[in-house]
């Protein structure tokens, strides 16, 4: 395979499999942040904070398999 | 009071024109832009078509200043820096009992920091680091806002070489500042935590008391038969120690990546919204850059908050 070639399907595979993981933890984190409000309303300020901070690490997993994936097709 | 008329305070005509007039900017953007072009429409005007952006990765240097590369990056930082010190030059100059507008919004913002702090390290300490929590806040939200205003990065400087670059550019998108926030919090936490421990900061690193206390439980006949357990847990805890300095030098990659790529990734979504959408669709996109913005300062806040108040407090003795 040439070089051209294998540097595109790398960087379309990186993006792919990387975001798998963080989609479904995102979705993790949303739902129980749903339950948990559905529990306790009060308390749901704190909850938002808490959420966006942790979604924010997760979403960083996903930023870092996009960084390969553009390093691959731009820098490479 | 007089009762609103129609839908969005217009009469209903003003609105059916506005909606048509919408309706075609978005329709002609969308046929003179690249997705129209799979219809093979020929013969458009200039104003309306779009050669492909070019995305760059590294930043391009505009000048020199005294053998020192300036890039449009530094360009941005500084004007970033510029804007937050008048911005609270002109709030806090004249400071009333009764604030007036700016002072009482600049107020809010560091109460909200302040509260971020003091929930996280406790009242003293997030008193104490609240100054740099708050700089590091405010310089990545304002520079990644500045860079949403329209015309941000459109002015263009042509070299004489031939080529051109943008004069200012999204401070996140160069990797060089990104390192340098992620280096200058990675030192203030060791040096912070050597300097509240003392020589006992580097004991939570390593260590090596349990293993050694197995081995010498090996040599007195009466604990000899706890010895493996001792030394079992001993060479467990060793690794933690271990893994956990390791893990303090990886921060400097995951915060300097994580806020480069965030940057960087909305900068190129951006671009390639606009390229394929020209009129009013990338809206929804500007939207989401303003909380990607507000989301990435507050992620890298709360994290040096965090890791601060990790590294000052006490290791305790485990027996």
């Amino acid at each position: 395979m040439e070089m051209e070639a294998a540097k595109f399907l790398a960087a379309g595979l990186a993006i792919a499999l990387g975001t798998l993981g963080p989609g479904i933890g995102l979705g993790m984190i949303g739902s129980n942040m749903l339950s948990g409000i559905a529990r306790n309303p009060d308390a749901s300020g704190a909850m938002f904070t808490n959420m966006i901070l942790i979604a924010g690490l997760t979403e960083a997993v996903a930023i870092y398999a996009l960084i390969v994936s553009i390093l691959l097709i731009f820098v490479a | 009071m007089a009762k609103k008329k129609g839908c969005l305070g217009c009469s209903l005509p003003v609105a059916i024109i506005l909606v048509v007039l919408v309706l075609a900017a978005v329709i002609v953007g969308l046929l003179a832009g690249p997705l129209g072009r799979a219809f093979n429409i020929e013969g458009l005007p200039s104003w309306l078509t779009l050669d492909t952006p070019h995305i760059k990765l590294p930043a391009d240097t505009i000048f020199t200043l005294f053998g020192l590369p300036v890039t449009n990056t530094l360009l941005a930082t500084w004007l970033t820096i510029i804007v937050l010190s008048l911005l609270f030059w002109f709030g806090f100059r004249k400071p009333k009992m009764v604030p007036g507008r700016l002072q009482s919004a600049l107020e809010a913002a560091l109460g909200w920091i302040y509260d971020l702090c003091v929930t996280t390290a406790g009242e003293k300490d997030g008193r104490r680091f609240f100054p740099f929590v708050s700089t590091l806040f405010l310089f990545i939200i304002t520079s990644a806002w500045m860079a949403l205003i329209p015309g941000f990065a459109s002015i263009l400087v042509h070299f004489k070489g031939g080529g051109s670059a943008e004069l200012l550019r999204s401070t996140g998108t160069d990797l060089s500042t990104t390192l340098a926030l992620a280096l200058i919090t990675f030192f203030t936490v060791e040096i912070i935590g050597f300097k509240r421990l003392g020589f006992g900061y580097l004991g939570k690193f390593f260590q090596f008391g349990g293993l050694a206390r197995g081995f010498k439980m090996l040599f007195s006949k009466k604990t000899r038969g706890k010895a493996v357990m001792e030394i079992f847990t001993g060479v467990i805890t060793a690794f933690t120690g271990l893994l956990e300095l390791v893990s303090e030098f990886v921060r400097i990659i995951s915060l300097s990546f994580r806020l480069f790529g965030n940057m960087l990734a909305g900068e190129i979504l951006l671009l390639m919204m606009a390229f394929l959408i020209p009129y009013f669709l990338p809206l929804p996109f500007y939207g989401l850059e303003l909380l990607v913005g507000f989301i990435q300062a507050l992620v890298f806040a709360s994290l040096a908050i965090l890791y601060l108040s990790v590294a000052v407090m006490p290791h305790k003795a485990e027996h």
